[in-house]
């Protein structure tokens, strides 16, 4: 074990692959919060989608299938959120805690109901992992970005069309001018609300892809807990990434090396407990504004009283 | 400055306020009662079959609390669960699962089943140690049993250890003539195998302690690779540490993580590498990848524990399960396996049994 191993193809293999779940929840948090509402709940929905991606799955006999029914259940679970959030402007921390100890508590429950002790099926099928021809041929590059899971292809797709919704459409310019100043918007005629629902569905939408990603991306089983707190990274690279897709994906990506790393350095000689602990120290420096403070948009958190003005 | 914050949180908007906390309450009563239907159900079937209510006799409750694993973790707390389960039928007891969900539960559920006036209430896991002794204490009247971890002096908590080191010795002797010798198609000779352990804790310890000195007596010149996951319950964790081990050379893969460890079999496969599990036969996650599983008989021995109970026998203090009485062990490898390494593993088996190998217990600092 040599210094050249561990900065080697599999590092950098391992960084996306960790990197790429927290990730794609830390995009939809973008749009949660760049419309007004703190989405806490990424990690219950994560689970959500796990556990229904591969019942979905299993039942129909079709990984993409599964997908669809994982991310669909999410988006239901965010929808329930979202209407407690915006609609009866509820405390959005608590809110969102209740709905992860839900998703575990429901999940754990049809675990064991549907499935038994036994766990998920082994046959469940899982997205398959494509090599794109000659481009996975380069040295390096090729096994890094180019034979991947599909769902990490869609994930630079994604990232892409966030930057551009967010950054150069109309409706991105109303998600921002919503998180900012809600009165504002709504003085200029946008609906805060529905563009609030829309922020937190997409949300759902993309913790769906991340919880898929684990259970039947990287995997084909569902454990419980197997979100293993990927959803409350997520959001400390959305905070970390300045509420910018560009910036969150590169804070997952930051947290997926330092994860990366806290495997490879262990053949080092490094104690263990030291090395595994970077992830979240990476975590916390990067909270703590140590690298750049970043400015949460202003009505972030902040529930939309149309009665109030500010 | 305290106390005005705390003024100040109070009356602002009485009402709101009011159905915010109710939603928050509700969706966890909610959560709660969704776990309680868990518990429930198994008890519910216990009941179903173990004889016919309004009989005399009272009937004997046994609670099992499970570990952050859970008992779909094909491993452990999986065959914790099936050994109540074939106490339920066959000794007609009536039992219950309360499943973990963080460290934090293991007190509160412990409690919860002494309080409910259970017999028995087994610990599944080293896990577990502090909080059953605690527990045991608070409620002398209530049998307690923990597995994995030895504690003396509580008269009414009984402890089950394995000697893990002795089936980890065997594991490691077997996979290692496997890559020396090359036995099986597509092993390379690279001279590496690779361990995925869960937490650093001495469960876990002794059998990589055995599996090590396994390796080094058939194979010393090859190299075992062992990282840490920290964690029990992360698969996807467990697959990124097999395929980083497999980049690095390792041609097989022992798993020591529990539900961790089932993602590893997952990563050794994709990497098109061997694969070895833990606890119980595992080969049926991947018949091509799992050569052969090391057994600890959690099954038989939480059986075990119940059937005494049950009949009086109840003994606090511990019990020791090894090779000898069959409490640990590994399975018959897949068929491309040679004979002459089954054989040769088997007479290191015997050694163990007689006594002539003492495998380490723990790992060197």
């Amino acid at each position: 074990m040599s210094l050249g191993d561990f900065l080697g193809v599999q590092t950098w293999v391992g960084t996306i692959s960790w990197g790429a779940p927290i990730a794609l929840a830390a995009l939809g948090g973008t749009f949660s919060e760049r419309t007004g509402v703190v989405n806490i709940a990424m990690e219950g929905l994560m689970l959500i989608s796990a556990f229904f991606s591969v019942l979905g799955a299993w039942a129909l006999h079709n990984a993409w299938l599964g997908l669809g029914v994982g991310v669909v259940s999410a988006m239901l679970f965010a929808l329930l959120f979202a209407w407690g959030a915006i609609r009866f402007k509820a405390d959005q921390i608590i809110l969102g805690m209740a709905i992860n100890t839900l998703a575990m508590g429901l999940t754990g429950y049809l675990l064991n109901t549907i499935f038994g002790y036994g766990g998920t099926p082994v046959n469940t099928p899982q997205l398959p992992t494509v090599s794109i021809p000659l481009l996975a041929s380069i040295p390096w590059l090729g096994p890094v970005l180019f034979r991947q899971n599909v769902l990490i292809y869609a994930l630079f797709i994604l990232l892409v069309l966030s930057h551009f919704l967010l950054f150069h459409t109309r409706l991105g310019l109303r998600m921002r001018a919503v998180g900012e100043h809600p009165q504002a918007a709504d003085a200029a005629g946008i609906n805060v609300y529905r563009i609030r629902y829309l922020g937190v569905l997409l949300s759902g939408f993309f913790s769906g892809l991340a919880g898929a990603y684990l259970s039947i991306g990287a995997l084909n089983s569902f454990n419980v807990n197997m979100s293993n707190g990927r959803g409350y990274i997520a959001l400390a690279a959305m905070i970390f990434g300045g509420w910018t897709p560009l910036g969150a994906f590169g804070a997952s990506m930051l947290f997926g090396f330092a994860s990366s790393i806290a495997f490879n350095l262990q053949g080092l000689g490094i104690p263990k407990d030291l090395v595994l602990m970077l992830p979240y120290v990476a975590t916390i420096v990067a909270l703590a504004g140590v690298v750049g403070r970043t400015t949460a948009p202003a009505a972030d958190g902040v529930p939309y009283d149309p009665s109030e003005s500010s | 400055m305290q106390a005005g914050a705390e003024a100040g949180f109070g009356p602002g908007r009485p009402r709101r306020r009011g159905w915010r906390r109710g939603a928050a309450l509700l969706a966890l009563a909610l959560t709660v009662g969704l776990a309680a239907c868990g518990g429930a159900s198994s008890g519910g079937g216990g009941q179903a079959q173990g004889g016919q209510p309004g009989g005399q006799a009272k009937p004997f409750k046994v609670g099992l609390v499970t570990d952050v694993g859970g008992i779909n973790d094909r491993g452990f707390n999986q065959l914790a669960y099936q050994g109540l389960q074939r106490a339920q039928s066959e000794l007609g007891v009536q039992g219950t699962v309360v499943q973990s969900k963080q460290q934090t539960d293991y007190i509160p559920n412990l409690t919860g089943l002494a309080q409910q006036g259970y017999n028995l209430v087994i610990a599944v896991g080293f896990l577990m140690q502090d909080q059953v002794q605690q527990v045991a204490k608070e409620y002398p009247q209530t049998r307690f049993a923990i597995i994995d971890v030895g504690i003396e002096g509580i008269p009414n908590l009984a402890s089950a250890v394995f000697k893990y080191q002795e089936a980890g010795y065997l594991a490691g002797a077997m996979a290692g003539l496997i890559e020396k010798e090359r036995a099986l198609p597509g092993i390379k000779g690279t001279n590496k195998i690779g361990i995925v352990a869960g937490m650093k804790i001495p469960p876990v310890d002794a059998y990589i302690a055995g599996f090590e000195a396994g390796v080094s007596k058939v194979a010393p010149e090859v190299q075992v690779i062992l990282r840490y996951a920290n964690s029990f319950d992360d698969p996807a964790a467990g697959r990124e540490l097999a395929l980083a081990e497999a980049a690095q050379g390792a041609e097989i893969i022992q798993q020591a993580a529990g539900n961790t460890g089932t993602g590893a079999i997952e990563g050794a496969k994709q990497a098109g590498v061997y694969a070895i599990g833990v606890d119980m036969d595992q080969n049926y996650l991947a018949p091509e990848t799992v050569i052969f599983s090391a057994l600890k008989k959690v099954d038989t021995v939480t059986f075990d524990l119940i059937k005494s109970a049950k009949e009086g026998r109840f003994q606090g203090g511990i019990n020791v399960f090894d090779l000898k009485s069959g409490g640990v062990g590994i399975t018959k490898p897949i068929a491309g396996v040679p004979g002459s390494i089954v054989r040769q593993v088997d007479e290191l088996r015997q050694q163990i049994v007689d006594g002539k190998i003492v495998p380490p217990q723990t790992l060197p600092q």
